[in-house]
């Protein structure tokens, strides 16, 4: 590390310590590098918003085993409930396992408040040799020559250098846009998150969720949730809290008029809802945006002396079932953080050395997957995914269970006769099966 | 000149939740930021210091508050110390008095002393004074604006009601500025790396010539007092056998003669022997020799 006048050189830059840049900078750390983590929060996560469930916990248990002890995890995530909803009834599908895979170390998910994860990840970065900087917000890249050289931080004589920079500041990408990686995302590709902590004791939270010890439950909610907007919402168990939130999709949150606030609102007032929250007190809100178009909204992940990771790059998943982009945010940057590191041995910092980072992608299922998934985000978002389907299974599961001394009905003329109700041809459902099929069966 | 300020790391109230069931606050949550006021006092520190000049900041607490130290050094101070009695876990505002005079005097006496003037924490508002008298300094509060002439001090106080009130104090003094004095400069890119890098100076008790027991003070003993009491107010009743006319003149005059008050005049002897007479006459003072 020289020093140069007021600036440093360090070997790598990594900007924003959410998990994606946390990943990056401990795997360079671990590797000797000369490594600056600079975060724009006066700690790291102080501003970041997730559900959140995070599903890597293998991937983390490689890098620091049996992390889940030293670190502020919540509960582990043994149940799943995925719920349709109409503005009066919910359906849903209850999954839960006591198998190994879910209720035995590494376990499969934790609940996690981000605030404290990102606080912990990114000092172990630290205890690597990272060079953490917080209250830091980086401006722009500097380039040479087309060759990115260090950042701009907005502070006096901001100018740091190093030999690769990498990116991983987040959901629309300031970075990327000013290396000329991404271009403007549209309105579509991105979805506001709205959520809420609610503080609840943990003998209620146990009652109230059939849950044992540290066991937690995520429920995902689609139809009625979010009205007419395209999007979700979520509830999921922390120790001695709630988090729960909506997901809705920017550009038909703009269409039809709708705060996201009012719709977070409605969702907890909802019959299947309402009773899970009562009697909670408010701890915190917050909003974030998701990329959530997947593979069609990634950027050049590469250039000269730079690299794009987590949800800088859209490496998140969100295709109804789950939201998956920790994950995917730690792969990415240990994928990254890998390539720099091979960069720096070649001394080749150029697209062509860092283009490692791909090959590195591939192997670590980051792309794979995005790839798997790609026609999963506009199926999601589809007009009768979103609002027609839901509306469908309550009112079916409404005539079904119903005991009113009429006639009981089988399932096909019932299902005929809701379908006219609702108004889809059965030619729309055939074809969105197909779209099911190809979003998620092969 | 050598400038020392005292500076305190508190939780930031925006994240101090209380269990509403039992009252306790929930530690693990928290976030501690440097106090307002002490931030205030270090900038008027900072924007004081002629080049000769030195600046010390000083602060009481477990290892976790260097980070405000830190953030003295990236803005500019040029010594940093903490000071600390390792297992402890809080201080009374008279330890950390203690132990802020005593390390100013084993490492050496500033010309003056700046500290904030309460904290927002606790805001009792002791320390500063209470430094002050183990230095036997003067000690001026509720500053919201200063200036230096020589090794004089100019002063505007913070009085109740928004008032105002002007002073002078020769040095070394102890000046606790409010945290509307002026607001913290931003730290350059290189001071803040720099700081961050930096070793923190930590003394602890032996170093300071100091031990356990100096700290235990003695626990204020209760004497029994009555507080202050308000005398309940008379009603005044008008006299039943006056007709209503007067009656009604009674009632709103509310039974009150005009206050009167009467100046004592002639030498100031004079006046105290009539003043000292007039209290007398009711009972307030003995009618002394
Ligand atoms: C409401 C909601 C719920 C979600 N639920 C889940 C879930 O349950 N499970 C899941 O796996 N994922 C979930 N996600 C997605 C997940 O939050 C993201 O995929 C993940 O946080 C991406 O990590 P990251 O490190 O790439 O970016 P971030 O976590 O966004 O971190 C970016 C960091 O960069 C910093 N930064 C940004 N710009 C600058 C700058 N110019 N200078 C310096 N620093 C900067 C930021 O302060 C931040 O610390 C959810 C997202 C939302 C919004």
């Amino acid at each position: 590390m020289a020093v140069n006048g007021g600036s440093e050189h360090f070997d790598v830059i990594v900007v924003g310590a959410g998990p994606a840049g946390s990943a990056a900078a401990l795997i360079a750390a671990r590797a000797g590098l000369s490594v600056a983590l600079i975060e724009r929060g006066e700690y790291p996560g102080a501003k970041n918003v997730s559900g959140a469930v995070f599903y890597g916990s293998a991937i983390l248990n490689k890098l620091i085993p049996g992390w889940w002890e030293q670190a502020p995890v919540e509960r582990h995530v043994c149940r799943r409930d995925l719920v349709l909803m109409s503005p009066t009834t919910s359906v849903s599908l209850d999954f839960r396992s006591s198998a190994a895979g879910y209720s035995e170390p590494p376990y499969n998910g934790f609940t996690i408040l981000r605030p404290k994860f990102d606080r912990w990840f990114a000092a172990q970065a630290e205890a690597a040799g990272a060079f953490l900087l917080t209250s830091a917000v980086v401006d722009d890249v500097i380039k040479e020559d087309g060759q990115v050289v260090g950042v701009q931080v907005r502070r006096d004589m901001g100018e740091l250098r190093g030999d690769v920079v990498i990116a991983c500041d987040g959901a629309n990408s300031w970075l990327a846009r000013k290396a000329g990686l991404q271009r403007e995302l549209h309105t579509h590709e991105l979805s506001l998150g709205v959520k809420e902590v609610i503080g609840l004791d943990e003998a209620t939270i146990r009652e109230r969720f059939q849950l044992t010890g540290d066991e937690g439950v995520a429920l995902e909610y689609v139809g009625a949730v979010t009205d007419s907007v395209h999007g979700g919402a979520f509830l999921y168990t922390n120790r001695d809290s709630l988090s729960l939130g909506i997901l809705g999709q920017l550009s038909s949150l703009v269409e039809h008029k709708k705060r996201p606030y009012d719709l977070l609102e409605a969702f907890k007032a909802h019959p299947a809802v309402a009773p899970l929250v009562r009697g909670g007190t408010l701890r915190e809100y917050s909003a974030h945006l998701i990329p959530e178009a997947g593979w069609n909204m990634v950027p050049t992940l590469y250039g000269d002396g730079i690299l794009v990771a987590g949800d800088a790059a859209g490496f998140c998943l969100a295709t109804g079932i789950y939201i998956e982009g920790i994950n995917y945010a730690i792969q990415s940057g240990l994928a990254a953080g890998t390539a720099a590191v091979e960069a720096c041995r070649r001394q080749d910092f150029t697209r062509y050395s860092l283009m490692k980072y791909m090959e590195l992608l591939y192997q670590r299922n980051v792309l794979t997957d995005l790839r798997a998934y790609r026609h999963a985000p506009a199926f999601v978002n589809g007009e009768r995914l979103q609002n027609v389907y839901p509306e469908l299974a309550a009112r079916i599961s409404e005539s079904l269970f119903r005991v009113a001394g009429d006639r009981k009905q089988k399932l096909l003329p019932l299902y005929w006769q809701t379908l006219q109700q609702v108004g889809t041809k059965p030619r729309h459902v055939l074809k969105d099966l197909y779209h099911v099929a190809r979003a998620y069966l092969w | 000149m050598h400038i020392a300020v005292c500076l305190s790391r508190l939780p930031d109230p925006n994240t101090v939740e209380v269990d509403p069931l039992t009252g306790a606050v929930d530690a693990s949550r928290m976030l501690y930021i440097l106090n307002p006021a002490d931030a205030a006092a270090l900038e008027r520190a900072l924007q004081l210091r002629a080049p000769e000049d030195r600046v010390t900041a000083l602060t009481v607490g477990p290892a976790e508050a260097d980070s405000i130290l830190r953030d003295a050094l990236a803005v500019g101070a040029d010594d940093v110390l903490r000071v600390w009695e390792e297992g402890r876990t809080s201080t009374r505002p008279a330890v950390t008095a203690l132990l802020l005079a005593t390390a100013l005097r084993t490492t050496e006496l500033p010309d003056m002393l700046l500290c904030g003037t309460r904290s927002l924490a606790t805001g009792s508002g002791k320390v500063p004074a209470l430094i002050a008298e183990y230095l036997d300094w003067p000690v001026v509060t509720d500053i919201v604006d200063f200036t230096l002439q020589g090794s004089m001090v100019r002063f505007l106080r913070r009085l109740a009601k928004g008032a105002r009130s002007e002073g002078e104090v020769m040095l070394p003094a102890v000046l606790a500025v409010e945290a509307g004095a002026a607001a913290l400069r931003y730290a350059g890119l290189p001071d803040l790396m720099k700081a961050k890098r930096a070793a923190i100076p930590v003394q602890d008790l032996s170093e300071l010539g100091l031990s356990p027991v100096d700290l235990n003070f003695p626990a204020p003993t209760a004497q029994a007092t009555m507080p202050p009491y308000r005398r309940p107010r008379e009603i005044f009743v008008p006299e039943a056998s006056l007709p209503p006319h007067e009656r009604v003149l009674q009632v709103m005059s509310a039974g009150i003669a005009q206050k009167s008050g009467r100046i004592v005049s002639g030498s100031p002897e004079q006046a105290a022997d009539q003043i000292i007479a007039f209290l007398a006459d009711r009972g307030f003072v003995d009618r002394a020799g």
